[in-house]
């Protein structure tokens, strides 16, 4: 370090280290207005309460009954309710089948099929 | 031969040169001023607390096979009881001070022609202009009548809220 004074190398040092802090802090500082978009934009895209209500109200319209009977035309009617509103509605196309019980396979088997465009839902439900 | 005069020199320049080039950073990043409500956490709180209240309202009691508030709601119009329970439930918060969060409910039905309309449930007593932030959930109920008249049969409508904080 010839021709130059070496006095005083500390202060300059710690002049360094203060004004770097000094960013990162406002670094720091800049991104924590950001913390949690992108977590609340993944909730509010996915549309699970949509999934969620579709399947119940898919899985409640098969037991409809009248006299303790399957009660076909309501359901046909209302699984065509669901069908036409949620295409309006919640720009998503659901799609149902369903198989009765027999004397072999005494359940209720559910076929639903979600799709928004983005997110595509598939489900085969069976009675227990 | 290396010459070492003017390493303190150097080291500054260098430290300059980073602090520059983070200025720079910053002052390019701050172009766009970005506000919590840019954010949406607000939205997705506000969006799940009332997906949680129409559910809940959309619960028949004790978990028996009879009618769910909501159903019972929907199909006797009665705009006041889903007005008293949807705001207890939304604006509840501990301690005794109430959250302010107004709304406006909708039916959307398949009517007998098969095209999509929407009628007035209930809402707030609070006029939604257009300038609220809302957000929307919805519901569907299978209810025992066709809207709009009252024919029998039953019938999926989709009880749709738009919620937002006043």
């Amino acid at each position: 370090m010839a021709g130059l004074k070496d006095d005083a190398q500390w202060i300059v040092l710690m002049g360094f280290v203060v004004s770097f802090s000094l960013f990162f802090i406002a670094i720091v500082l800049n991104q924590s207005t950001v913390i949690g978009q992108t977590t609340a934009e993944a909730v509010l895209e996915f549309p699970k309460n949509d999934i969620r209500g579709v399947r119940d109200v898919i899985i409640q319209s098969e037991f409809l009954k009248v006299n303790n009977i399957r009660d076909v035309n309501n359901i046909s009617n209302v699984q065509n309710d669901i069908r036409t509103l949620s295409l309006s509605r919640q720009n998503s196309v659901v799609n149902i089948s369903s198989t009765q019980p027999t004397i072999s396979n005494p359940y209720t088997t559910v076929d639903i099929h979600y799709n928004n465009g983005v997110m595509i839902y598939n489900e085969i439900w069976r009675s227990k | 031969m290396v010459n070492t005069d003017g390493q303190l020199y150097t080291i500054e320049g260098i430290a300059a040169g980073l602090i520059m080039l983070m200025t720079a950073y910053i002052v390019v990043n701050s172009t766009s001023v970005y506000t919590l409500g840019d954010t949406h956490i607000s939205d997705m709180q506000l969006e799940v607390l009332g997906n949680d209240a129409l559910n809940l309202m959309n619960t028949a009691p004790n978990s028996t096979t009879g009618k769910s508030p909501l159903q019972t709601i929907v199909e006797t119009d009665d705009a006041e009881t889903f007005r008293s329970m949807f705001l207890t439930m939304v604006n509840n918060r501990a301690g005794s001070d109430r959250d302010h969060i107004q709304f406006v409910a909708n039916v959307t039905y398949v009517d007998t022609g098969g095209s999509v309309s929407s009628t007035v449930l209930s809402d707030s007593l609070r006029p939604f202009v257009s300038g609220e932030h809302a957000v929307r959930v919805s519901d569907w109920v299978i209810v025992e009548k066709r809207f709009p008249d009252d024919s029998s049969g039953k019938h999926a409508v989709l009880v749709e809220v738009l919620l937002w904080r006043d």
